[in-house]
């Protein structure tokens, strides 16, 4: 072979080589996984609810909800104040008809008598210690009748969570009464499941977080 | 004498290519193309290239209102475009005669941490990686030493007996060290308090997050993920609309909500009532009533003299 055939071979040789590379190179950057993303999963939308822990007798009657709960003469005696029955310790023994109430209202049990907030002679309606009769539905001043400063912050806004609109000129701002978070027999506000914290970096495991690790270590996620 | 039948004269061949020129260049070729190449490499994952019309839009404050409305028919489209709804996208500005103040409530928060992810659902906030403008700190009863705060807490159920809780969000100063730091202007302070990004003239040198002493400041290393269904088509131009890869972002006390007069997410969805906003300069605002009346005991790092628009406080 003459030397400039061999040149030719040689050219054409790395031209087919060098496009080869070339090939290669791109289409491998293209394959090439982007960094490699765990999703996260998303939060549960229960904790996107905007409502308040309770509903008040207010909320239920506006909704035209069953308030059988609240229809104390189906089985009470009219006229007749039913009895309290207190056990050695003076605690009142929550009769069985009544045992989803959990008598936590004030420490040391000094809050241990129905008839400081019920009507004994009308249990469909409420009384203050200064002989006030209230309606389930309007039991804010009964709270406020012991609970003054709280009261005067709920009045001006400071305690509860009004919602809506801040300016009044541009929309209606609704405020909730002590009765949607606090229950009136333990009115302590209710503990509750934390929403899941920010994600890890890393995933805890050393091996590579799957839809089943992240169900796993994070179950609340939906 | 040359001879006429022996050995071509040494020196260039025909058509002046030496096998060694030749390799030498094919050599440097082919690692110029690969280094071109490699440089390339970030384009093809580049998913959202500038339009014509984002790449020469103007800066916000230079903005003119009919300039301003083809920048939001603009961003509408986009959104549509890659989420599949169409959004209402308002520039919302500031209110006369109004400044925002925050204020939380220590002895009322629980730790429940809903209001992060209502944030996160009110603002568009990338899933995946996660982006997240609250912090909600534990602190051990006794104590506001930061150092001791844990964010990665995880009982079955909150509160935790001898702890309480802090979170953390954008404070809105009123002396912003962000601001200050921004090369291009992108992040200023409005007159009712709320410091902004313009999401649009970002550069994303970071300066404003290290800048910031209450780690507020969130920065989209990768393309935000919003999944379709979760969008929320409420957007403001200065507030909840998507982000770019490459460009900051931080609680802007949901521009969007609080400028049509609505309360932020994060106060909506507290189940404790612990957190607090209006107009401190309406003498019978919640907040006004907070600071005249209750135990307000600091703003956060207030040694630093960023002077917050953030107020923690006590009952009692």
């Amino acid at each position: 072979m003459n030397e400039p055939a061999k040149t030719r071979a040689t050219l054409t040789v790395l031209a087919v080589l060098l496009a080869v590379l070339a090939a290669v190179f791109l289409s491998d950057q293209r394959g090439r996984p982007a960094a490699v993303r765990h999703p996260i999963a998303l939060a549960d939308t229960n904790f996107l609810d905007t409502a308040t822990v309770r509903r008040s007798y207010a909320d239920l009657t506006r909704a035209k909800e069953d308030l059988s709960d609240f229809d104390c003469y189906s089985c009470h005696e009219k006229g007749k104040p039913p009895p309290l029955r207190l056990d050695t310790n003076q605690a009142i023994i929550v009769a069985k008809e009544h045992a989803d109430i959990v008598m936590g209202h004030g420490r040391h049990g000094r809050n241990n008598n129905c008839f400081n907030c019920h009507n004994e002679n009308n249990l469909e309606l409420l009384q203050t210690r200064d002989g006030r009769e209230l309606k389930f539905s309007n039991s804010t001043p009964l709270c406020g009748s012991c609970h003054g400063p709280t009261l005067r912050d709920w009045e001006a806004g400071a305690h509860g969570r009004p919602s809506g609109y801040w300016d009044a000129n541009l929309g209606a701002q609704t405020r909730k009464d002590c009765v949607n978070c606090h229950n009136p027999h333990s009115p302590k506000f209710p503990s509750r499941k934390p929403a899941p914290g920010p994600h890890p970096l890393r995933p805890p495991a050393a091996a590579p977080a799957t839809a089943a690790t992240v169900q796993a270590t994070h179950p609340s996620y939906a | 004498m040359p001879d006429s039948n022996g050995q071509p004269p040494s020196g260039p061949p025909e058509a002046g290519l030496s096998r060694r020129s030749f390799l030498r260049t094919s050599a440097l070729l082919t690692t110029g193309l690969a280094a071109l190449a490699a440089s390339l490499k970030p384009l093809m994952d580049m998913n959202d290239f500038p339009t014509a019309e984002r790449f020469m839009q103007k800066y916000y404050k230079e903005l003119t209102p009919p300039e301003m409305e083809k920048v939001l028919k603009r961003i509408e489209n986009d959104v549509e475009r890659e989420y599949g709804i169409r959004p209402h996208v308002r520039d919302l500005k500031p209110m006369e005669g109004v400044q925002f103040v925050y204020c939380l409530n220590l002895t009322r928060c629980i730790g429940c941490r809903k209001c992060v992810h209502a944030c996160v659902a009110e603002n568009n906030q990338s899933r995946t990686p996660e982006i997240q403008y609250i912090r909600v700190l534990r602190l051990p009863h006794g104590s506001l030493d930061i150092e001791k705060a844990e964010h990665n807490y995880a009982p079955e159920s909150v509160p935790e007996k001898g702890y309480f809780y802090m979170p953390v969000q954008c404070q809105q100063c009123q002396n912003p060290p962000c601001v200050k730091v921004c090369p291009v202007h992108a992040t200023w302070q409005e007159t009712d308090g709320i410091t902004v990004i313009d999401y649009d003239w970002c550069i994303g040198c970071r300066y404003c997050e290290a800048a910031c002493p209450y780690w507020a400041r969130r920065f989209n290393f990768t393309k935000p993920s919003v999944p379709k269904e979760r969008i929320n088509p409420e957007m403001a131009y200065l507030g909840n609309r998507p982000r770019r890869q490459g460009v900051m972002e931080k609680c802007h006390f949901c521009i969007q909500r609080t400028r049509a007069g609505r309360y932020p997410a994060c106060l909506e969805v507290c189940p404790a009532g612990a957190r607090k906003f209006g107009n401190i300069l309406d003498p019978n605002s919640e907040v006004s009533y907070i600071l005249k009346n209750k135990r307000v005991f600091i703003q956060l790092k207030e040694e630093l003299g960023t002077s917050p628009r953030f107020f923690y406080y006590f009952d009692v």
